[in-house]
């Protein structure tokens, strides 16, 4: 049975329904991120979990107990804030020691414990300062061994490298993992980077519209979105997407007819169609085309922007339209140099179709 | 403002000047009276220079006034004793009364809360002698008129709204998610409010105190209405002691001198939170 | 998808344990304040009450319910009219005076030097001066044998320049006490306000060459506007129902001279035993200062806000 359980919670703030019968099912020692764009209500699931808000319908359970009602204290779980929360007036060792202090640990254990998070996490050499002498890294450490340190058997982590600096965000993502694997807890873990969601969880939970929309596996998430939504929010550059209608087993955009293997010959269909950068494929123009062009899409090389050893070019189509392409750098250098044009092809089975009013994933085949 | 020329900075020196002469010099005036003898104090010309005694607190703290061939007795120091009793004890009352109260009001947006304090603090600008007259009447009957907790539940009209809006300010600044925190880590209500809440909004606690402590202290006429000289304070002893001592000025201004003592040394002493106070928490820093 | 492993997670009833409590909360916290609040409605319903009554303890087989006519009778009551004339001059002329004086005060020791920083502590101490003191402390500076001040306006040339006692100069004595006293109130919160402006418009127009009278009037002045709003509010209110210096100084005499409103109140209630007739004169004296008190809340709490955001 899974470890934690939101059924079917509900939640409003006057007219306002945050959640409409969310549920999620995460299995014991595992760490699922919860990415979806701001004001969508992570930090409020977040809250709703530890006691800080009740939920209006709905059960929580932990570890097969409900725990909706109980006050936050008795729920034996770990947080970590977004602004950090620390206490002012604590040095940051008794900021540590706190849930342990509310635990009833003797002096001693308490003390061995606060100096082994402290180590794991760097931070033994600042324990007697206060919050306010610690830099923004060394709080939100401070925060983060406060949230373990009681070996808590459920952690909830808000966004809690928001508000640090990019150097120190991208070392805390390889170093998380190592960090709460050791701790062996049950991880909820909520950012708006899709990055730090691909590198921390094991799943991938995507709010939208007062619910998940979709939890899986990060790479499921990317490769098989459930609605345009987490299509948009997963992937940097963003995926591109073209009003278009399903007709006759076949979609068209920006005047390529593509025909979709296995699709039913149905009526017509508004949709929308995406295209992920990197499944744009491109030849070099002009006289050089294989076939002259034949089956491509003869487009204008706008701009290159350089990314790592990758570069997207934004593609401007012969009969309007702007498309987004990703390939290496080396390629994009190639195709910019001469007269910038280029032939833009797409395989059918990359297209991803999603509904255009609902914006639910349409599958074919 | 940053003319600096001379005439402009002897010109504002000379402003500086006779305004502290102004306001400090009744002061000096009248402590150094409070050391003369009625022979220094009615030469005429007034001279700054005479052999200090130190006989009229004497008198006032054995409680006899000698002069003119009489002898009067007189309880000036159990007014001071009653200033302290009904100041402090009403402060602690408002404190633990008006404390948690401002907790509330600051952490949860209920109507009821809106509505008393707002009732507190325009009472506080009401005429106080319109409560008084009432007052006085009910106090006769239930048996509370010329007692200390008479005094110290009506004085809670003074100091309560001053603690409830100073500290619910503070209670306000104090980031709700640090009260969070600290119960998810495991500790009860209780020990959240006392360990987190109360000592971030020490400060604001402390100014209220303070600032009520001083006028509850400096409060005139409730006790002037609702007790008699038992339980007085010294603003009404004062007032009484001049009527009966007659022309014994040294001996008023030593009473004068002690009565004001108290708050002058707490103002000296917490200056700093006496003006985040006075400014009601309209100003800080 | 979503409801993926959800069906063996049995549907609970909701139990809130605990809940009511927490709802109850934040009215436990507060009932105590809240019984004190309606210890001071209680009397203050009495006293309504009181003012719709014919009702004297020297003759306490007449009272009775007359409705509005202690109000009427105010009407045609030159006493009552009096005591609207001097509250309003009292309050018009300490206020006043103490708002210039304040003014300057801030101004002049605007900048956080040693000798600055000492004299806005020592400046403080008249207000910490309980005014029923301060009113006997002025009262011995102006006796007719003693006096310091006495003496010093006799130097002047004004030989028997009477003071408190003189109705010409009576409301002139209690205005210098209450101005003593109070200026330095206004002192702290201008000076608070004028440190808390920012720091760019001056450092501007100094860059600028701006004159000073211009900086004065076209940027401190409409800047400090609000805090002098808010401390002359708050000054009104307290003025227009002094008692403790003008009773402490002359009890509202000489005659007349000094009649406001709570003197007027304390002497119609323990002199005449008018309680009805006192009550009524109460309750004008509070709508009065409920308008006013209602006035320098908003402006209180607009205040309070801004600086709060401003603080961060």
């Amino acid at each position: 049975m899974s470890f934690l359980i939101l059924d079917r919670l509900s939640k409003s703030f006057g007219a306002v329904k945050v959640f409409d019968g969310l549920s999620l099912a995460v299995a014991k020692g595992e760490t699922v991120a919860i990415c979806s764009p701001s004001g969508s209500g992570k930090t409020l699931l977040l809250r709703l979990i530890a006691g800080i808000y009740e939920p209006d319908a709905g059960e929580i359970l932990i570890d097969g107990k409900a725990v909706t009602g109980l006050a936050p204290d008795a729920r034996g779980i770990g947080m970590a804030f977004q602004n950090f929360a620390l206490y002012p007036h604590l040095t940051a060792f008794e900021n540590i020691a706190s849930p342990l202090r509310a635990r009833g640990v003797a002096e001693a254990e308490l003390t061995r414990r606060v100096g082994r998070v402290a180590e794991i996490l760097k931070i033994g050499h600042v324990l007697r300062h206060l919050p306010r002498e610690l830099s923004n890294g060394q709080k939100q450490r401070t925060a983060l061994a406060r949230a373990i340190v009681a070996d808590a058997r459920l952690l909830l982590l808000d966004d809690p490298l928001r508000n640090v600096d990019a150097k120190l965000r991208y070392e805390m993502r390889h170093e998380l993992p190592r960090v709460l694997r050791e701790f062996e807890a049950t991880v909820l873990y909520v950012t708006q980077d899709f990055r730090e969601a691909m590198a921390l969880g094991r799943r991938i939970g995507v709010l939208h519209g007062g619910g998940f929309v979709q939890v899986d596996r990060p790479q499921r998430i990317y490769a098989d979105p459930e609605t345009v939504e987490v299509a948009r929010l997963f992937g940097d550059p963003t995926i591109n997407l073209y009003d278009s209608e399903l007709a006759g087993g076949a979609v068209s955009l920006l005047g390529l007819t593509l025909g979709l293997p296995g699709a039913a010959d149905g009526g017509r269909r508004p949709c929308r169609v995406g295209v992920r950068p990197e499944h744009v494929e491109l030849d070099a123009g002009g006289e050089a085309a294989p076939d002259g062009g034949a089956g491509g899409l003869p487009v204008t090389i706008e701009a290159v922007t350089p990314l790592n050893q990758n570069a997207v070019l934004l593609l401007q189509a012969a009969g309007g339209g702007e498309i987004l392409a990703s390939t290496t750098l080396q390629r994009a250098e190639a195709l910019a140099r001469g007269p910038r044009r280029a032939i833009a092809r797409v395989r059918p089975e990359h297209l991803l179709l999603f509904d255009r009013d609902s914006g639910a994933r349409i599958r074919t085949g | 403002m940053q003319r600096s020329s001379w005439p402009w900075r002897i010109f504002k020196a000379l402003c500086l000047t006779a305004i502290s002469l102004f306001f400090l010099f009744p002061i000096l005036w009248v402590l150094l009276m409070s050391f003369q003898t009625n022979a220094d104090i009615l030469r005429v010309p007034p001279s700054p220079f005479f052999t200090p005694t130190l006989a009229n607190y004497k008198a006032l703290i054995a409680g006899e006034l000698t002069g003119a061939g009489s002898t009067l007795q007189i309880a000036y120091m159990k007014n001071i004793l009653n200033s302290f009793v009904l100041s402090a004890c009403s402060v602690l009352l408002s404190l633990l009364l008006g404390v948690p109260a401002a907790y509330a009001f600051a952490r949860y947006r209920f109507r009821l809360g809106e509505n008393i304090a707002f009732t507190l603090l325009s009472f506080r600008f009401a005429p106080p002698l319109l409560v008084l007259l009432p007052l006085l009447l009910y106090f006769q009957e239930l048996g509370l008129y010329d007692t200390y907790i008479g005094l110290i539940w009506v004085y809670q009209l003074i100091t309560l709204p001053l603690i409830l809006w100073i500290v619910r300010g503070y209670f306000e600044d104090v980031s709700p998610d640090i009260e969070h925190a600290y119960r998810i880590d495991g500790h009860s209500w209780l020990r959240s409010f006392l360990k987190i809440a109360v000592p971030l909004a020490r400060p604001g606690i402390a100014a209220a105190a303070l600032l009520a402590f001083i006028f509850a202290w400096n409060n005139f006429v409730f006790a002037l209405i609702l007790g008699s000289s038992d339980v007085q304070p010294v603003t009404v002893g004062a007032l009484a002691f001049i009527t009966a001592s007659g022309i014994q000025y040294g001996q008023i201004a030593a009473g004068l001198v002690l009565s004001v003592i108290p708050t002058f040394v707490l103002a000296l002493v917490m200056q700093r939170y006496l003006v985040e106070g006075l400014s009601l928490g309209a100003v800080k820093g | 998808m979503t409801t993926q492993d959800m069906t063996q997670a049995s549907v609970l009833p909701a139990r809130r344990r605990g809940g009511r409590l927490r709802a109850a909360l934040p009215y436990l916290l507060s009932l105590p304040s809240l019984l004190v609040t309606i210890g001071i409605l209680i009397p203050f319903g009495t006293a309504v009450y009181y003012s719709l009554q014919r009702y004297n303890l020297a003759f306490p087989f007449t009272r009775g319910f007359i409705g509005l006519d202690n109000y009427a009778q105010f009407l045609a009551d030159p006493a009552f009219w009096n005591t609207v004339r001097v509250s309003l001059l009292y309050t018009l002329l300490t206020v006043g005076v103490e708002l210039l004086l304040g003014l300057a005060m801030a101004l002049l020791l605007q900048r956080r030097t040693a000798v600055n920083n000492l004299l806005s502590v020592l400046l403080i101490l008249p207000l910490m001066t309980a005014p029923a003191i301060a009113a006997l402390m002025w009262k011995l500076m102006t006796n007719p044998n003693f006096g310091v001040l006495s003496y010093l306006v006799g130097l002047a040339g004004f030989t028997d320049f009477r003071w408190a006692s003189a109705p010409s100069t009576a409301l002139l004595t209690v205005v210098l006490v209450d101005v003593w006293v109070y200026t330095p109130f206004m002192m702290i919160l201008l000076l608070a306000g004028l440190r808390s402006l920012p720091r760019q418009p001056f450092e501007a127009a100094e860059l600028d060459g701006v004159p000073a009278s211009f900086v004065f009037f076209r940027i401190t002045l409409p800047m400090l506007t609000p805090y002098i709003i808010t401390a002359s509010l708050f000054r009104m209110l307290d003025a227009i129902q002094q008692f403790d210096i003008i009773y402490a100084m002359t009890q509202g005499g000489p005659g007349d001279r000094l009649m406001v409103f709570q003197v007027q109140a304390y002497l119609e209630a323990f002199t005449f035993t008018n309680i009805g007739r006192s009550a009524a004169f109460l309750m004008v004296l509070w709508a009065i200062t409920f308008a006013l008190s209602n006035l320098f809340i908003k402006q209180w709490l607009k205040l309070r806000e801004r600086t709060h955001h401003a603080a961060g």
